[in-house]
């Protein structure tokens, strides 16, 4: 399994993807080593959860920019790959770790299966402005021909892939991520008065504070809120916080919103069960797996009609919906629900019910029955190593 | 016996600088003493036979670059893929022999894989290219090729001024450092490895 990132060094939902997977993997006896990154904080190489995890520290080497780091780990975990010689199939995610992926598919002849969690044109908005963007497009591209099969983590995903890739719609497999209530800590002790008056209710955002996942709908839905009783807080941080704030105080709302940045996990959780709502406004989202961790965690949740929220979400059954983009309709599921208890009580109910099948048992049984599939398919062909 | 497997960015009609000119003398007098096949980027994967050896050619698979380093971390990409069918059609090679920087990651990673002696060929450096290390770019590079250059068991250049650079610039042992880049000098060397 190559990934670019890992515990304890996580970006976003990737490394907790593989982290999950490699770990429900090895339990049901699949011999699993994470190729992945190191800044020279965690050993090079250890055994956790029955999962080989081998890291590699790509600062030995300078960069003029990002695309050339992620070149530069992909050499480091190539280099690193060739005493590893017992294992069957390659799996990589996304882009990141494309290139060493198809090098080592390539000079072991084993069969490469990719996960592509997001691709650049979709977190782009639907075009490529520059050279950069267009180069990560084209190894998106190249991953996805390279690939024996590439997992998608929702029918979103899969019409994704199909459409900007190129790929061919039945080499894409859908699996739907997981949600694990396990990993979350136990909630910090917080005073609610720290964060809301007590007459105010607590409409609650996850995520990074970036355009694809639409944190400025939410301050707009504020402003044509015009509410007294409701507290808007921000978890999260990212390069669109300092547009945000300049953007409450022009909307006359700075006292009724707070920007938390990045919470650890035991306050994010006790913030949850002090929220009435937990909004997810994103403009792009593969997936979108912290909404999954509101409903476990037993709190409404109003999403945007789009990507994998789309499809986790049935509107007034386990959640609202709103329109992408659209700040009135956005503000009128928050009214909606904020006045209404009772249909708040039901939302959670159902949602805690709907995760069922969102878990990582499910997801590890079928990457297993594919990766089966992957392996007959190359036993019967003649491509194979004779070196 | 097993190939002599060389790896470049360009050998005729694949054609980017002087490199393929040095090469086309070079290769063929080498081809008649060794089993010998060549790894070049071309306009598309396939293999031909020319000047006496099996030439497998990679066509760039990505095409849109921000500059020289994520150019050549792709190009090596290509010439990994057509390396590996070289390595897998002839039964292994018995050393890998690189030349110049750009190609030299692709080399290093397969002559690892493969465990056979790796030798590269150095005609210029990023600091003779760029007179000093002035941006972020060049530093990348300079990295790169040390990176690189330290895997080789041994380097050929043209002249002493070319090995005293590559000693104190690039940290490489003066032992390893092989004065002359021509065909006598390069067949004495590969004698030695391979008996």
């Amino acid at each position: 399994m190559l990934s670019w990132e890992y515990p304890p060094h996580i970006v976003g939902g990737l490394g907790r993807h593989v982290f999950h997977l490699s770990k429900v993997l090895s339990s049901r006896g699949v011999k699993v080593q994470v190729l992945t990154f190191t800044d020279g904080s965690s050993p090079p190489e250890e055994m956790a959860d029955g999962v080989r995890i081998i890291r590699v520290n790509p600062y030995s080497l300078r960069y003029p920019d990002f695309a050339s780091w992620i070149h530069g780990l992909n050499l480091l975990l190539m280099e690193r790959s060739v005493t590893l010689r017992d294992f069957d199939l390659i799996h990589t995610h996304d882009w990141l770790t494309a290139t060493s992926g198809i090098a080592l598919k390539h000079v072991m002849r084993k069969p490469l299966v990719a996960t592509i969690h997001s691709t650049e044109l979709g977190r782009r908005g639907g075009s490529l402005k520059n050279e950069h963007e267009r180069h990560i497009h084209e190894i998106e591209w190249l991953l996805s021909y390279e690939a024996w099969r590439v997992i998608c983590c929702s029918s979103y995903m899969v019409g994704e892939v199909s459409r900007f890739l190129g790929c061919p719609p039945n080499k894409i497999v859908k699996i739907p991520n997981g949600y694990a209530p396990e990993s979350f800590p136990k909630p910090a002790q917080l005073n609610r008065r720290d964060y809301a008056r007590d007459d105010e209710k607590i409409v609650l955002y996850v995520g990074r504070l970036v355009y694809e996942k639409g944190p400025h709908l939410l301050l707009e839905a504020a402003s044509k809120l015009k509410r007294g009783d409701l507290k808007f807080i921000f978890v999260g941080d990212g390069s669109m916080k300092p547009y945000l704030v300049d953007l409450s105080v022009k909307l006359g709302i700075s006292d009724k919103v707070y920007f938390l940045g990045h919470v650890p996990d035991d306050v994010l959780h006790a913030l949850y069960r002090l929220a009435a709502v937990a909004v997810f406004p994103s403009l792009y989202e593969p997936f979108g797996i912290v909404a999954l961790e509101a409903m476990g965690l037993g709190v409404p949740i109003i999403v945007s009609a789009v990507g994998g929220l789309d499809e986790i979400v049935q509107h007034g059954r386990n959640g609202l919906k709103f329109h992408p983009g659209s700040s009135s309709s956005l503000a009128e599921a928050i009214n909606m629900l904020v006045d209404n208890p009772e249909l708040c009580r039901n939302l959670a109910a159902n949602a805690r019910e709907s995760l069922g099948t969102f878990t990582w048992d499910r997801v590890a049984d079928e990457t297993i029955k594919l990766y089966e599939l992957v392996l007959g398919e190359y036993k019967s062909g003649s491509w194979k190593p004779r070196v | 016996m097993k190939p002599i497997i060389h790896i470049t960015w360009e050998y005729p009609p694949f054609v980017v600088g002087d490199l393929s000119k040095r090469l086309s003398d070079t290769l063929p007098r080498i081809a008649s003493r060794y089993p010998t096949v060549l790894v070049v980027r071309g306009d598309s994967d396939g293999v031909f036979e020319a000047d006496g050896m099996k030439i497998y050619k990679a066509g760039p698979s990505v095409r849109t670059h921000p500059h020289i380093l994520t150019y050549a971390h792709l190009l090596n990409l290509d010439l990994i893929r057509a390396a590996a069918n070289a390595l897998h059609d002839n039964g292994g090679a018995s050393l890998i022999h690189s030349h110049d920087w750009i190609s030299s990651i692709a080399s290093a990673y397969v002559s690892s894989y493969v465990g056979c002696p790796l030798l590269m060929s150095v005609y210029t450096t990023e600091i003779t290219r760029s007179g000093s290390l002035k941006s972020l770019l060049s530093l990348g590079i300079f990295d790169l090729e040390r990176h690189c250059f330290q895997r080789a068991e041994r380097l050929f250049v043209q002249d002493t001024m070319m090995r005293e650079h590559l000693t104190k610039e690039y940290g490489i042992d003066r032992g390893r450092v092989v004065l002359g880049n021509d065909p006598e000098t390069i067949l004495e060397t590969y004698r030695r490895f391979l008996g």
